[in-house]
C-alpha cells in the first residue's frame, strides 16, 4: 500500500460501528461537525425522521435511520383515523455511516493531483491545500461518501480525525458515542473483537448479524477490506450500501484503456484504408 | 460554473437571520464551522485538556470490556459465512433505501471538452494519413485544425474545476493509475507537439512538421480514447458496465468528427473523398457498437436510450450515413456527424448522472 506519511510506530487504525447498540442519538454527527469545523446543513423536509439524509462534503458522519414500514392487512373498522394511518412505522434500525477508508480506495486511485493520500494510520484523507476540485473522486467512490462542497469547490470527507490520531487521541465521533456503537482501535484487534461480537449475537439467536467489510475471505472482500467496517443485521441495501464493491479504477480502468487505445489503432487502420482507396481511384 | 453555487452558503443565511434574536443576550450561534474551514487545521502545540496521550484513553472502549458479555473471546468460522449469506445472491432481497452513490458534478464544460479533444485527436490522425498519401497541403490543414480544436480544451477543463486557480496542481504528479492524471498530461503533450507541428509547417521545416504530426497522432490515440475510459472507471452503473465498448464508441465519434471537420475545409480532390469514406466508416462503427453495448448492459442503458440528446445523436448519424450512401447532401453529412459526436458525449454524461441517482440500478449492479 502506498503510504504517504511514514512513522515507524504507527499502525492501521479503524472504526468498528456496531449497529445493534446504536440508539440514533446523532451525537457522533454533532461531535464530528464541532471538531472538524464543518458548516451546518440546510434542514430538508422529508417523510423520514432522518434530516441529514446522506454523507456530503459538510457531513462526515451520518446516522442513517433505516425505517421499515409495516402495512397491516385491511380489516373492517369504524375508526377511520386508524385506517388512514394504516401504515405504521414498524421499527427503526440505526447505522452511523462514515467513510470506509478502503484498502482499495476508489477516490485515492482517481485523484489526479495527489491531494488524496494514505496516512501512516492507513486511512485516506484529502489535503485541502492541494485539492483543486476536479470532482473525479466523487463518482469514483463506490459508497457515495466523498463529495465536492458546492460553495467551497473542494472535495471533503472523513479524515478519521487525522489531527487527533497524530496526538494519540480517539476520533471525535467515537469519543462522543454514548453506547459505544462506534468503536475505535488498532485494526487487527478491532476485527477480532467484531468477530467475537458476531459470534455472541449468533449464539443469542440473532442469526442475521454479519460484518460488512471485515473478516471476509479474500475473494469476498469489499474494496480489499474496509478500514471502517460495520456490524449489520439486514441486507446491505437497507442501509444504502452495495453488496459488492471495489475501486472502480482497479476494476474497470485497465480494460477500458486497452479497448480504447486498440480502437484508436483500428481507426488509424481504417483511415489508411480509406485514403488508399480514394487515392488509387484518383490515379 | 460547474455545479458551483454563488451567493452566501445556507449556514451564513441562517446565522444572519438569527442575529439579534439571541435569547436574553446569550450567544446561541451554533459552534460549527464555515465553508472551506474543514481540514484546515493548524498545530498550536497546546495540550488537549484531560487527554491521555499515546492512545491512553482511545484504544478501547470503556463500556464493553472483557468483563462484559458484549463479545465472546473466540470467534468461530461462521462470521465469513454470515457475511456471504447477507451479501451473496444475484437479487436485491429488500427495498433499497438510498442514496447509494454520488453522481458526477460535471456540467457542460466536460462533454464539450470531450468533443473538441476527440476532434483534435481525429484531426491529428487525418494529418498523418494525408502525409502518407502525399497530400502535404491537406496534412498541414489537418494539423492546424488539430491545434485549433485543442486550444480551448484547457480553458474548458479549468472552468470545470471547483478551484480554477489551482489548475496547475493537475501537473503536480504523474499518476499512471488515474485516467484523469494521464489525460491531463496527454493534453499537455498533445498541445505541445501540435503547436510544434504547426510552427514547423509555418516556418518551412517540412520534415520536422511531419515528424511532430506523427507524434501528435500517437498522443491523439490516447487523447481520443481516454475520455471513455475515464467515465468507465467510475462507480456510475451506466459507465462502469460499458467499460469494454464506451472508449471505442468515443473513438468512433472522435474519428468521425475529425474527418468531418477536415472534409468541410477540403473543397476537392481525393483527400476529400477519403475523408468521406473515413467519417462514414467511423460513424457506421458507432451505429453498430452503440446498440451492442445497450443490449449488453440491459436495463442500465435506459437513461441513455431515453435521453433526448442520445436519440438526436443517433438520428443525426443515421441520416448522415444514409445521405452519404446515397451520395447526396454534399457537406450536410459532415455537419450531421459533428453534431452527432457532440450530442453523444452530452448524452453519456447526462445519462450517467441519472444512472448514479437510480438506487435500484446501483444496488443491482453490486449484486453481480
Amino acid at each position: 500500500m502506498e503510504i504517504a506519511v511514514q512513522r515507524p510506530e504507527a499502525q492501521r487504525m479503524g472504526f468498528f460501528t456496531d449497529t445493534t447498540v446504536c440508539i440514533g442519538c446523532k451525537a457522533c454527527e454533532v461531535a464530528c461537525k464541532q471538531w472538524n469545523d464543518l458548516p451546518a446543513d440546510d434542514l430538508r423536509a422529508s417523510l423520514s425522521y432522518d434530516a441529514t439524509r446522506e454523507l456530503s462534503a459538510s457531513t462526515w458522519r451520518h446516522v442513517r435511520f433505516v425505517e421499515t414500514l409495516r402495512i397491516p392487512e385491511p380489516e373492517p373498522t369504524l375508526n377511520f383515523v386508524e385506517a388512514a394511518l394504516g401504515a405504521q412505522l414498524d421499527r427503526w434500525v440505526f447505522m452511523s455511516d462514515v467513510c470506509k477508508h478502503c484498502t482499495h480506495a476508489g477516490c485515492l486511485d482517481a485523484c489526479p493531483t495527489g491531494a488524496l493520500i494514505r496516512t501512516e494510520f492507513e486511512t485516506v484523507i484529502v489535503q485541502s491545500d492541494v485539492c483543486n476540485g476536479c470532482g473525479y473522486c466523487v463518482p469514483s467512490c463506490p459508497f457515495g461518501v466523498i463529495d465536492r462542497d458546492p460553495y467551497d469547490g473542494r472535495a471533503a470527507k472523513c479524515t478519521l480525525c487525522y489531527d487527533r490520531l497524530e496526538d494519540g487521541l480517539e476520533p471525535a465521533c467515537a469519543k462522543a458515542c454514548p453506547t459505544d456503537s462506534i468503536q475505535f482501535g488498532p485494526y487487527e484487534e478491532l476485527v477480532e473483537r467484531a468477530k467475537g461480537r458476531v459470534a455472541t449475537l449468533h449464539e443469542r439467536g440473532l442469526e442475521g448479524a454479519y460484518l460488512y467489510g471485515a473478516g471476509d475471505e479474500p475473494q469476498d472482500q469489499l474494496a480489499g477490506g474496509l478500514g471502517a467496517f460495520f456490524l449489520l443485521t439486514e441486507p446491505p441495501e437497507r442501509y444504502g450500501l452495495p453488496a459488492h464493491a471495489d475501486s472502480p479504477i482497479q476494476q474497470n480502468g485497465p480494460i477500458a484503456n486497452a479497448t480504447g487505445v486498440a480502437a484508436a489503432f483500428v481507426a488509424a487502420g481504417l483511415a489508411f484504408g480509406a485514403f488508399a482507396a480514394a487515392f488509387r481511384k484518383a490515379r | 460554473m460547474s455545479g458551483k453555487r454563488k451567493g452566501p452558503p445556507p449556514e451564513d443565511v441562517t446565522r444572519r437571520a438569527e442575529e439579534g434574536r439571541t435569547a436574553e443576550g446569550r450567544d446561541v450561534t451554533p459552534a460549527v464551522g464555515r465553508r472551506g474551514q474543514a481540514g484546515g487545521w493548524v498545530r498550536t502545540g497546546e495540550k488537549v485538556a484531560l487527554a491521555k496521550e499515546r492512545w491512553g484513553d482511545a484504544r478501547w472502549s470503556f463500556l464493553y470490556d472483557k468483563d462484559t458479555r458484549y463479545a465472546s473471546a473466540s470467534a468461530n468460522g461462521s462470521v465469513a459465512e454470515a457475511a456471504r449469506r447477507a451479501r451473496g445472491g444475484g437479487e436485491v432481497p429488500v427495498a433499497v433505501q438510498g442514496p447509494m452513490i454520488h453522481a458526477t458534478l460535471w456540467t457542460w464544460e466536460v462533454p464539450v471538452y470531450f468533443f473538441v479533444g476527440g476532434l483534435a485527436a481525429g484531426s491529428s490522425l487525418v494529418s498523418v494519413a494525408c502525409d502518407q498519401f502525399g497530400d502535404h497541403e491537406g496534412a498541414e490543414l489537418a494539423r492546424k485544425l488539430a491545434l485549433g480544436a485543442v486550444l480551448p480544451a484547457p480553458l474548458l477543463l479549468i472552468a470545470d474545476l471547483g478551484r480554477p486557480a489551482r489548475f496547475l496542481n493537475m501537473l503536480r504528479i504523474f499518476k499512471v493509475r488515474s485516467p484523469m492524471s494521464m489525460g491531463a498530461w496527454c493534453l499537455v503533450a498533445f498541445s505541445t507537439t501540435a503547436t510544434g507541428a504547426v510552427a514547423a509547417d509555418v516556418l518551412g521545416f517540412k520534415r520536422a512538421g511531419r515528424a511532430a504530426g506523427v507524434a501528435t497522432a500517437l498522443l491523439g490515440s490516447y487523447l481520443g480514447s481516454y475520455t471513455g475510459a475515464l467515465l468507465a472507471a467510475t462507480a456510475t452503473p451506466l459507465w462502469a458496465r460499458s467499460r469494454v465498448l464506451l472508449a471505442p464508441i468515443f473513438v468512433c465519434t472522435a474519428a468521425a468528427s475529425g474527418a468531418g471537420a477536415n472534409r468541410l475545409l477540403q473543397r476537392s480532390g481525393p483527400t476529400r473523398e477519403a475523408l468521406g469514406h473515413l467519417e462514414l466508416l467511423a460513424m457506421g462503427g458507432k451505429l453498430i457498437l452503440s446498440p451492442i453495448n445497450d443490449r449488453h448492459i440491459g436495463s442500465l442503458a435506459e437513461p441513455l436510450e431515453h435521453h433526448r440528446a442520445y436519440k438526436l445523436s443517433n438520428w443525426a448519424a443515421r441520416i448522415g450515413v444514409a445521405l452519404r450512401l446515397l451520395r447526396r447532401g454534399g457537406d450536410v453529412p459532415s455537419v450531421l456527424f459533428l453534431a452527432s459526436a457532440l450530442l453523444t458525449r452530452i448524452a453519456w454524461i447526462e445519462a450517467g448522472k441519472q444512472s448514479a441517482g437510480d438506487d435500484e440500478a446501483v444496488a443491482r449492479m453490486a449484486r453481480r
